[in-house]
């Protein structure tokens, strides 16, 4: 059983300043719903664990100018209930809706959820097709990276010890767009998911593509948004497209599925996904938050 | 070390003395007398666990009891403590629960669902409930009660 | 039997934990505050699945501050076991699955407990690994009880000793031989089931406390408090009155929490700290990897048959892996050779059930006991035939279901059956012969039929006792020893009881098991206490009848003939007006005109015991005894749609029908129809208990081992109940517990095949095999 001292910053400042004091023995918490399983496994075994959830920037959930901020302490609940996540970014609401259960999602974090860094992070795809900025701070400043830049490898990022994700900004899409996030489980009920694929497409014929689940990290599919950049997306379109998809994943078997009916899945998913995204560009259905699996 | 940390239990100021590596679950059930909230995971995933904290369900297996301090937290116990609910009695009234051991937990998302949406669909209180893990009812008569209780209202 | 004009049996009503369940009172084994003075246990489990230990070292660990005791193989001599005596509390010199107990330490706090126990050295030598029944089989295999011919075991089971045979069940009757030459068509195959386990959302639990009177008392999330109680007072030499097990509500046993598990650990640790209670609460990877599980089946099942769809011969050999220790699993090999041939009428019948060690944990009682197993390959088969000789196959099973009088496979009469209204009941309410198709394109629809038979699988002499007090206001107390496991075996028992006392069922309590209080159960297992305890919560409530009307008899000068109770009141059939409340002499008498008083307190007593059950068969025919009191027959079926590119299956529609001779609580036996289909459900589509090479479980947790949730239960569920009294039934009653859950796996691999074409062989049917099997079936046809 592992035992350690607890804080509770009430400033970024102070944070940063007790991450600098403890250094490596020191864990941010936030929600806690992967860090706690985590410490009971002894995967992490912290000496200090550093309570986010008290500075009160972290919890800012708003339109500023032409971008949605979205701070570190954001639950996964409160996104699904915000009308300007489900109005402007359906994407990132279809997946929020999709992670684990009513009482994960009421603690675990957007920001803690792309922090984990599994390939299977359900927000991933989803932010990656919207293009998102992750804010960092650290004793030095503040920067911002493009979402596609910063997972390197399964539960590794481009952060560096002293860094904290303070929030992801997204930019405001076009009036026009179309997006779907389908996540595959097992069952019906509560899954990590075998694949997830998060598409977005607009009216000037952009494309673009992510994968969950199926690479080392949560990947863009360059390729075949290429092909598809500009096209009708119909069924031949889409049925060419899939082999291209298939060159930026690398999945492996586990003991939730095999490497080959990955492969199949998210050649299936990403017709699905991108159908439905067409469709929603010309304003017909799916509905947004319809299972399509 | 030990921290003395305040909760807003049930609707009275309770404190308590722990250790920061002290479950909330932990501490509720072996220390504060409350034990509507159940171990049956301890990762999160079956829901046996759960409260209402600030008006939200949480699992609290994978909190710490000093993420609490300053909070409120209602149980089975606080719910109930003038007369059966609502929901309570259609749960009663309908057998929907066998060895019982989900129930806490179910009541409480549950509960959590109604003050949202008091008129929810079938569908929606199956979503309400999916983190809440039954190894005994197949859910059926769970769902019946819900949805019997929202049309009665 | 006639008709009965019956106020409560059969009649719903709230049940009697109702109120404490959803106010959260019911207290379970964890729930119970044992005291500032309470002690933590660690156990340490074996890595090696296979491993000679050559020594253990626990002296680091005994110096800790803080630790009270350290406890190994060394303290706990002895075997112990239900059926065959294969097991330890402790390894002493080999191990045989990864998990196994091999020490324990008991310290003043978990933290310290933890910490001694990563002191305790200990050195293995590792053994080959045997994970597969048939590999376990071959003659160089290395032997997992190389000691089995000393171990004790009961007289009807057949360990062979200089093999992995725990026990072999042969079931022989007519000439399969002949009659697979006379057949018009013959179809062999093998099914084979996995490995899963049963999740109670409770976790075993059991806390002991040795006193310094010499008495052992344990709190104990059980089935079966007096079978532990007699298995703890044997293995650590206790007299019985000495050891008391009370049984608070248990949260799910599903057969996992009966007979003897993780107790006797904390009973042995208890000992050793006598004064302090030890409570020791299983995590979740615990009862993943230290609970019994469900055996492993491989089966080849051959069947024969005419053309005209008369089956003539059945040919069954079951593989059983039943894990480390056959010491519960050996009577579900034992049991289920007896019953192997399903539901039907077969003249020409070859068994031979195995009970094969592996080192993998060991499996004991699960919902079915073995018959969800068999089932799935007879059932599939069934099916197979039929299509083969273009019968319908819910017509093949009509035609060769067992009937009243028939023989079964080890030559006892079948007997009372409503077994064709079953069928037919289900194939109405599923709309069977009537195809349904899809709006979307990518899925498709099928349908699944499943016949299902299950006996209690039980000793030739169990038992089960009552005793029926009065309280003051005439409300009663019923003393049982079955447990409540959220069946409604509580409430069954209270409506039996107020049935025959006339009583109303707001005047009834039903009482948790405490072995020094509450007269003796064998084990609420089996699907059997309804019936076994019903009789003697029945009898106890005749016999204080009798002592009413006996005493105001004598009181009033009535005859005894013309008294009955009726609204908590003695009544005479000759005096409308007399009515006299019970309350007025249940405790106190009844008062004589001289001032004297007749009677006292009103106490029932009832025992029951089948004085027709004999496990004395013959070893190599089965011929001989009767091993099963009684069939409870009923049949399901599905309706599910499947994406064909993703392979996902839902179950749009299910039915079920079972013949329960009398539903005590109806609405509660519903309930364990729909509970029973959602469980089978689980291990038809995705439970599975995955292993790696080294015997290791992969998936220990509900990240990966999936139990159905709200979204994958069906919305549509028609549970069905036939009633054809059970004779020797209360009421007529007879269970229907686990039975609920067999039909579901062979209903959906049916449902599957007509659906898509196509037949899975191996449980869990996923959608990752699924989609495999149709690109195998599409690669085939090119």
């Amino acid at each position: 059983m592992k035992t350690f001292d607890y804080f509770k910053p009430s400033t970024l400042v102070e944070a940063l300043d007790l991450y600098e004091k403890y250094g490596s023995l020191a864990q941010f918490l936030m929600g806690g719903t992967d860090l706690v399983v985590n410490i009971d496994n002894s995967l992490v075994a912290p000496d200090y664990l550093i309570d986010l959830k008290g500075v009160p920037e972290f919890s800012r959930l708003q339109l500023a100018g032409s971008y949605l901020e979205i701070g570190a302490s954001v639950t996964f609940s409160e996104l699904v209930e915000s009308s300007a996540v489900r109005d402007h970014f359906p994407v990132l609401w279809e997946a929020s809706r999709t992670v684990a259960s009513n009482g994960v999602r009421n603690r675990a974090t957007l920001v803690g959820n792309i922090c984990s860094a599994v390939p299977s992070a359900d927000s991933a795809p989803a932010l990656l097709v919207l293009q998102a900025l992750v804010v960092v701070q650290n004793r030095a400043g503040a920067r911002e990276l493009p979402i596609a830049d910063f997972f390197l490898g399964p539960r590794r990022t481009v952060l560096v010890p002293g860094d904290i994700v303070t929030g992801i900004r997204l930019p405001l899409p076009p009036a026009s767009f179309g997006s779907s996030y389908i996540k595959m489980g097992r069952y019906d009920g509560e899954d990590l998911a075998q694949v997830c694929v998060a598409t977005f497409v607009n009216d000037e014929g952009a494309v673009r593509i992510a994968f969950g689940a199926v690479a080392p990290k949560p990947v863009r599919a360059y390729e075949a948004e290429e092909f598809l950049n500009g096209k009708v997306l119909a069924e031949g379109v889409l049925e060419q497209a899939v082999p291209l998809a298939m060159k930026s994943i690398s999945p492996i078997s586990d003991v939730r599925a095999s490497k080959e009916y990955r492969l199949h899945i998210s050649g299936v998913l990403l017709k699905r996904s991108l159908r439905a995204s067409s469709s929603r560009l010309q304003g017909k259905g799916p509905e947004y938050g319809m299972s399509l699996v | 070390m030990k921290k003395e940390i305040t909760l807003r239990l049930n609707g009275y100021e309770t404190t308590v003395a722990v250790e920061p590596h002290e479950k909330l679950l932990d501490v509720l059930r072996d220390k504060l007398g409350v034990k509507s909230p159940k171990y049956g995971c301890g990762r999160g995933e079956c829901g046996a666990c759960s409260v209402l904290l600030n008006g939200k369900s949480v699992r609290t297996c994978i909190m710490y009891a000093v993420e609490a301090d300053g909070q409120e937290i209602v149980t089975v116990e606080g719910l109930e403590q003038d007369g059966l609910t609502p929901l309570q009695k259609s749960f009663l009234s309908h057998n929907s629960f066998q060895c019982g051991f989900c129930a806490p937990g179910i009541i409480i998302s549950a509960t959590e669902l109604l003050i949202s949406n008091p008129h929810p669909g079938e569908e929606e209180i199956r979503e309400a409930i999916a983190g809440n893990l039954c190894r005994c009812t197949g859910y059926g008569s769970v769902v019946d009660a819900i949805v019997d209780l929202t049309r009665r209202e | 039997m006639k008709e009965l004009d019956l106020k409560v049996v059969g009649h719903d009503a709230v049940r009697l934990d109702g109120l404490e369940k959803i106010t959260a009172t019911a207290k379970y084994a964890d729930d119970i505050d044992l005291g500032p003075g309470m002690l933590y246990a660690a156990i340490l489990g074996s890595p090696y699945a296979h491993a000679t230990i050559k020594g253990i070292d626990t002296s680091d660990a005994e110096q800790v501050p803080g630790v009270h005791a350290v406890l190994s193989g060394e303290d706990c001599p002895g075997r112990c076991g239900l059926y065959l005596k294969d097991s330890q509390l402790f390894a002493k010199d080999r191990v045989r699955y990864v998990g196994q107990q091999v020490a324990a330490v008991v310290a003043s706090s978990q933290e310290i407990a933890d910490k001694a126990l990563g002191l305790i050295k200990i050195e293995y030598e590792p053994l080959p690994v045997l994970q597969d029944p048939i590999e376990a089989l071959k003659p160089d295999a290395v032997l997992i009880h190389p000691d089995l011919g000393d171990y004790e075991v009961v007289p009807w089971l057949y360990p062979q000793p200089g093999t992995n045979i725990a026990h072999l069940r042969k079931v022989r009757k007519g000439n399969v031989e002949k009659a697979f030459e006379e057949a018009d068509y013959i179809l062999e195959d093998w099914y084979h089931v996995p490995h899963v386990v049963h999740a109670p959302i409770e976790t075993h639990v059991s806390a002991a406390l040795y006193a310094f009177d010499g008495r052992l008392t344990m709190w104990n999330s059980t089935q079966s408090p007096h079978t532990q109680r007699n298995i703890l007072a044997n293995v650590l030499n206790l007299k019985h009155k000495d050891v008391r097990i009370v049984t608070p509500y248990v949260g799910g046993g599903f057969g996992g929490k009966a007979g003897v598990n993780m107790e006797v650990i904390a009973a042995a640790c208890a000992m050793k700290v006598p004064g302090h209670p030890v409570k020791i609460r299983y995590s979740r990877k615990d009862e993943f990897q230290n609970t019994s599980q469900r055996q492993e089946l491989k089966a080849y099942v051959k069947m024969g048959v005419k053309n005209d769809g008369t089956i003539v011969a059945l040919k069954h050999q079951l593989f059983w892996d039943v894990g480390a220790s056959a010491e519960y699993g050996s009577n579900v090999v034992n049991a289920t050779g007896f019953s192997a041939t399903g539901a039907y009428r077969i003249p020409n019948v070859w068994i031979d059930s195995y009970a094969i060690y592996t080192n993998r944990p060991p499996c004991g009682a699960y919902r079915g006991f073995g018959y969800s197993e068999f089932h799935f390959g007879i059932e599939s088969h069934i099916d197979r035939v039929a299509k083969a000789l273009n019968m319908d196959p819910v017509e093949f099973r009509k035609k060769n279901a067992i009937q009243e009088g028939d023989t079964v496979a080890y030559g006892v009469e079948m007997g009372p059956t409503g077994i064709l209204k079953c069928i037919d009941e289900v194939a109405k309410a599923i709309e069977w012969g009537t195809e349904s198709k899809s709006d979307d394109p990518n899925r498709v629809r099928g349908k699944g039929f499943a016949l299902v038979w299950k006996a209690p699988a039980m000793p030739a002499n169990e038992s089960s006792a009552a005793f029926i007090k009065f309280n003051e206001d005439a409300s009663i107390n019923v003393l049982v020893s079955g447990m409540e496991l959220g069946q409604g075996f509580m409430t069954a028992m209270g409506k039996i009881a107020a049935e025959e006392l006339g009583l109303p069922l707001e005047r009834v309590r039903v009482e948790l098991p405490d072995t020094d209080r509450n007269p003796y159960e064998w084990q609420t297992v089996a699907s059997h206490v309804t019936w076994s305890c019903g009789n003697a919560v029945r009898r106890a409530a005749i016999d204080a009848r009798n002592q009413i009307i006996k005493v105001v008899s004598t009181a009033h000068h009535i005859e005894e003939a013309s008294l009955y109770l009726e609204d908590g009141k003695v009544k005479c059939s000759t005096k409308p007006d007399f009515a006299l409340p019970l309350e007025k002499f249940v405790i106190n008498g009844v008062q004589m005109s001289d001032g004297t008083f007749r009677g006292g307190p009103i106490l029932g007593r009832g025992s029951f015991m089948p004085e027709f059950t004999s496990a004395k068969v013959d070893p190599e025919t089965g011929m001989g005894g009767h091993p099963n009191v009684h069939y409870t027959t009923g049949a399901g079926a599905v309706e599910i749609e499947i994406d064909k590119e993703t392979g996902r299956v839902r179950v749009l529609r299910m039915a079920e029908a079972f013949d329960a001779g009398k539903a005590i609580n109806p609405d509660l036996v519903k309930g364990q129809i729909e509970g029973g289909f959602v469980q089978g459900l689980g291990t038809a589509l995705w439970e599975e208990v995955i292993f790696d090479e080294q015997g290791r479980i992969r998936n220990p947790n509900f990240t990966d081992y999936k139990i159905p949730t709200s979204l994958d239960a069906p919305r549509e569920m028609h549970s069905i109940i036939v009633e054809v009294p059970q004779p020797d039934g209360p009421y007529g009653a007879r269970g229907v517990g686990e039975h609920t859950m067999i039909p579901v796996m062979p209903a959906i691999a049916n449902a599957i095949e007509n659906a898509l074409g196509i037949r899975i062989k191996n449980p869990p049917m996923t959608a990752e095999k699924i989609v495999q099997a149709l690109k195998e079936k599409a690669e085939r046809s090119l």
